[in-house]
């Protein structure tokens, strides 16, 4: 740029030059021309002049271009300086950066140097390490040395032990051949063994037959025990057996006697039931007979009850006529209470109208005098004002008078004017005067008349008020009088007072004792109200006409009537069986509608009476069956032929009618097995054999074991 | 339930009342109402006095009659009343007895011309009177002409009848043991110018002659005041 600039400034320099030569030229020329012929000296000077003009251009642009030359110089000095600059910098960095690395050296060498240290220290250790190892080795050198020797002696051994060894190895061939030897031995032995065991087998088989034969011996000895048990058993049975059929021998008699006994037995149930109906019916007419009986007794003693009311009846009515009063009751004697009360009452108003008039009319006096007393103070007033009245009146009159007689010396001086004056000629004024005079005069005489009419009138009212005053005189005398008579009646009235009081204090007494009265009454009333009295004036009772009680009764009436039909039925029932009318008439009687109740029991009696027979007919069954058995077993057959007799029959007797009879007594000892002397004897009409009657409270088995033996031959001896 | 039936009443009145309210305040008339309602409940009228004291005589009777026996118990069942537990019969003949009475006697409390009330209890055997249950009632007859509701609540009075109830049950501790058939009756002691209704008798005062006697308890409704006491023969060996 710099170039540039320095090239056109060559060029304008240049430009500048070149028209510079150009002009003077032109003007040389002109001036050639025109001084051509002019001075040669002053062409000279002006070359001279161009000369140093030229010259100082020259200078100029050299100045120029060393100005320029000075610019680049300055400029390029610039651009070294920043070049040089920047190499500063550049070094400066370099040289930052070398210290840095130098640094870095420094701490490098520092590490190695620590390394090397420890390189050192590592170096030591592996020195000694070294060291103990070669001792090591010396060691295990030695050691290794003991080791070879050992092995040595170890070989000595080894060969000893070889021959050891081997001799061994002899030795247990010869055990060998020994072991065979000893095992044939064992098995000869073990032959002796088996034939042992065998026989010990055949021993123990022998032993065991031997228990068993010697097990059926005993239960075999057992068996004989018990048969011979059974068989003295069997001997005892064969004695009961005996005996047994001995009694058997009785029963057919006993099945008769039963039979009738039966009978009997259903006849007295009859006879029973009959019984029992008839003490129900007397006890029934007993109940009734109590009962009557009872009624009468109430009735003997509500009669008498009857006749003390009656009596208190008379009692009261008696009181009536004794006391006057129409007492026949207690709601009369009530209604006389009442009446008294109501007498007290009317009295009692009656005195306190008469105490409240006395009180009244007391009231009235002690008014009438104090009116008095005021009256009296108002004449004395009234007095007092008269004489002030007549004092005023007299003054008044003084007064007039006094009055008067100055008129008339007013008047007897006015003429003495006159008179004087119609000889002087003061006229006018003595006219004056006199008017004056008057004037004042007539005003005195109407001051005078007013007076006078005052005077008339005070003595007016003076003579009213004496008038007041009298009459109150005549009236005060009028009271007295009245109080006076008032006294006199006073007396009269305190003594019917005092009357009257004795009156009402005995009404007083006489009503404590009637409100007693009444409150007792009332209490009873009360007590009557609690118990469900009522007024019958004011209340009524009603109820629901179907009521449960009402129900109840009429349900009750209903069955009590049923059953009392059926009572009278039943009772010409009982009649009718009592006159022997029997079946026919029960029939008709029991036509009654049956209850539920009667229905039930009947089917309870009639399942009952079928059990009763089937028992029956098992009992006959079995009796029967037993009864044969008996028969058979043992020859005896037994029989009741009627009440506590028992007959016993033998089998083996000569004559079938041949028997024992036996009879149980009421006062039999129970469970006595003994014969009662007394109680034996003969009866000829029963057989031929001897009977025997005696307490059969015992079994007939005991009997038999016990006693037949003992008796029986005995008893079957004939005679 | 008959408080119910009060309450119900009074508020018929009242919605009559407030029936001249416009539909515009329905809403605020429904609260008045509700509101009015609930002051009802406190107090009460002659119609509500009468149906409370014969509602207390119809479950009065059933409880005698449990109590005392007259009736199997396997008839009766149990229903809670008065906040306690009470037996009501199931027989049908004695239940429609009952409410037959009990259909009177509400009227006449209405009235006001019912005097006392007794149940009769008669053996049957001996038609001897064994026990009477009196209740008098004193009517307040000036309640017919001012028909303003009383001061009581119902809750107060049903706490009354509680107690006398209790009491009747509590008696059977001393009354003697009824040992024979037995049969009730209800008497009603009425003013002397009632005319008596039809199914209806007079009948006698059915006294006990020689009567112990017991006071119990007794309840009001302020209109209705029922006294009640029992009357028992006096035995002997006691």
């Amino acid at each position: 740029m710099d170039g540039m600039d320095d090239d056109t400034t060559v060029f304008r320099t240049l430009k500048s030059f070149k028209s510079f030569i150009s002009q003077p030229e032109t003007s040389q020329h002109v001036a050639e021309t025109s001084m051509s012929k002019g001075d040669l000296q002053r062409q000279y000077i002006q070359r001279f002049e161009l000369e140093g003009a030229a010259e100082k251009i020259h200078s100029k642009t050299n100045l120029l271009q060393m100005v320029q030359e000075k610019k680049q110089m300055e400029l390029s000095h610039k651009r070294a300086r920043i070049e040089l600059e920047k190499a500063a910098h550049i070094s400066a960095r370099d040289f930052e950066r070398e210290v840095d690395r130098n640094q870095d050296l420094l701490t490098r060498i520092k590490k190695m140097e620590e390394r090397e240290a420890e390189t050192e220290k590592v170096l030591n250790e592996q020195i000694e390490m070294n060291k103990t190892l070669k001792k090591n080795i010396e060691s295990q050198n030695k050691k290794l040395d003991e080791k070879d020797s050992k092995i040595a002696n170890a070989n000595e051994t080894l060969c000893a032990s070889r021959d050891e060894i081997r001799e061994l190895n002899h030795r247990i061939k010869n055990q060998e051949m020994q072991l065979a030897a000893q095992a044939t031995e064992n098995e000869g032995l073990q032959e002796q063994a088996q034939l042992q065991h065998k026989k010990y087998l055949e021993a123990s088989q022998k032993y065991q037959s031997l228990q068993t034969s010697e097990c059926l011996n005993t239960e075999n000895e057992l068996k004989i025990k018990e048969l011979e048990r059974r068989l003295a058993l069997q001997e005892q049975d064969t004695v009961i057996v005996k005996n047994m059929r001995a009694e058997l021998a009785r029963v057919p008699d006993m099945e008769r006697e039963l039979k009738r006994l039966r009978e009997e037995n259903s006849y007295l149930r009859e006879t029973k039931e009959n019984s029992s109906l008839l003490k129900e019916e007397t006890e029934g007419l007993r109940r009734k007979l109590e009962r009557l009986e009872k009624i009468r007794e109430d009735m003997v003693n509500l009669e008498l009850e009857k006749e003390k009311l009656s009596t208190n009846l008379q009692a009261w009515e008696n009181l009536s006529q004794t006391t006057g009063l129409n007492i026949r009751k207690p709601e009369d004697l009530s209604r006389e209470i009442i009446q008294i009360q109501q007498r007290e009452i009317d009295l009692k108003q009656q005195n306190s109208s008469v105490t409240s008039s006395a009180r009244a009319l007391e009231k009235a006096r002690t008014q009438l005098q104090n009116e008095l007393l005021q009256l009296r103070t108002k004449s004395l007033e009234e007095q007092k004002k008269r004489e002030q009245q007549e004092a005023l009146v007299r003054r008044l009159q003084k007064r007039v008078l006094l009055l008067t007689k100055e008129r008339d010396g007013m008047r007897a001086i006015l003429e003495s004017y006159d008179n004087e004056l119609a000889a002087s000629e003061y006229s006018p004024q003595l006219t004056r005067r006199v008017r004056e005079a008057e004037d004042m005069l007539q005003k005195a005489q109407a001051h005078s008349s007013e007076m006078e009419a005052q005077v008339s009138k005070a003595q007016e009212e003076a003579g009213s008020y004496k008038l007041q005053a009298q009459t109150a005189e005549m009236e005060l005398e009028v009271l007295k009088k009245q109080a006076s008579s008032a006294e006199n009646s006073s007396s009269v009235v305190g003594e019917e007072v005092s009357s009257l009081r004795q009156k009402i204090e005995e009404l007083e007494t006489e009503r404590g004792r009637l409100e007693e009265q009444k409150n007792v009454l009332e209490m009873r009333l009360e007590r009557h109200n609690l118990q469900g009295d009522y007024d019958p004036v004011k209340t009524k009772v009603v109820h629901f006409r179907m009521n449960p009680t009402s129900l109840a009764k009429q349900e009750r009436q209903d069955e009590a009537e049923k059953l009392r039909e059926e009572c009278q039925r039943l009772r010409e029932h009982v009649r009718t069986l009592q006159a022997g009318g029997a079946v026919a008439a029960e029939e008709g009687a029991f036509n009654l509608p049956p209850s539920q109740e009667v229905l039930d029991l009947r089917r309870q009696m009639e399942s009952a009476e079928l059990k009763n027979q089937r028992l029956k007919e098992v009992f006959q069954k079995k009796i029967q069956e037993f009864r044969t058995v008996c028969y058979v077993l043992t020859g005896y057959q037994i029989d009741i032929t009627t009440e506590n007799q028992y007959r016993l029959t033998s089998v083996y007797a000569e004559h079938m009618e041949d028997s024992l009879l036996f009879k149980r007594l009421k006062s039999g000892i129970k469970r006595s097995c003994c014969f009662h002397g007394g109680d034996i004897h003969s009866c000829p009409a029963a057989g031929t054999e001897i009977l025997a009657v005696f307490s059969l409270t015992v079994s007939l088995e005991r009997w038999i074991l016990g006693v037949w033996p003992l008796c029986g031959p005995q008893l079957l001896r004939p005679g | 339930m008959r408080g119910m039936q009060i309450v119900l009443f009074q508020t018929e009145w009242r919605v009559e009342l407030q029936s001249v309210a416009t539909q515009r305040n329905f809403k605020k008339t429904y609260c008045k109402i509700s509101l009015k309602m609930s002051s009802t409940l406190k107090g009460i009228t002659l119609k509500g006095s009468a149906e409370l004291v014969a509602e207390f005589f119809s479950f009065g009777i059933n409880s005698i009659l449990y109590q005392r026996g007259i009736y199997p118990p396997e008839t009766f069942t149990r229903v809670t009343q008065y906040d306690m537990s009470l037996y009501l019969t199931t027989d049908a003949k004695l239940k429609n007895y009952l409410t037959n009475v009990v259909t009177q006697l509400r009227e006449w409390l209405f009235d006001c011309t019912v005097q006392k009330l007794v149940l009769v209890i008669t053996c049957l055997e001996t038609n001897e009177v064994l026990e009477r249950w009196q209740f008098d009632i004193e009517c307040d007859k000036s309640a017919k002409q001012s028909s303003g509701p009383r001061d009581k609540s119902i809750k107060a009075i049903q706490e009354e009848i509680r107690s006398v109830i209790r009491q009747v049950t509590a008696t059977v501790t001393f009354l003697p043991l009824l040992e024979t058939a037995c049969a009730f009756d209800l008497l009603i002691y009425t003013d002397k110018d009632l005319e008596v209704p039809e199914k209806w008798e007079e009948s006698g005062p059915q006294t006990i002659a020689d009567s112990e006697e017991v006071r119990l308890r007794t309840f009001t409704t302020t209109i209705h005041k029922v006294n009640s006491m029992v009357a028992y023969k006096r035995t002997d060996y006691l």
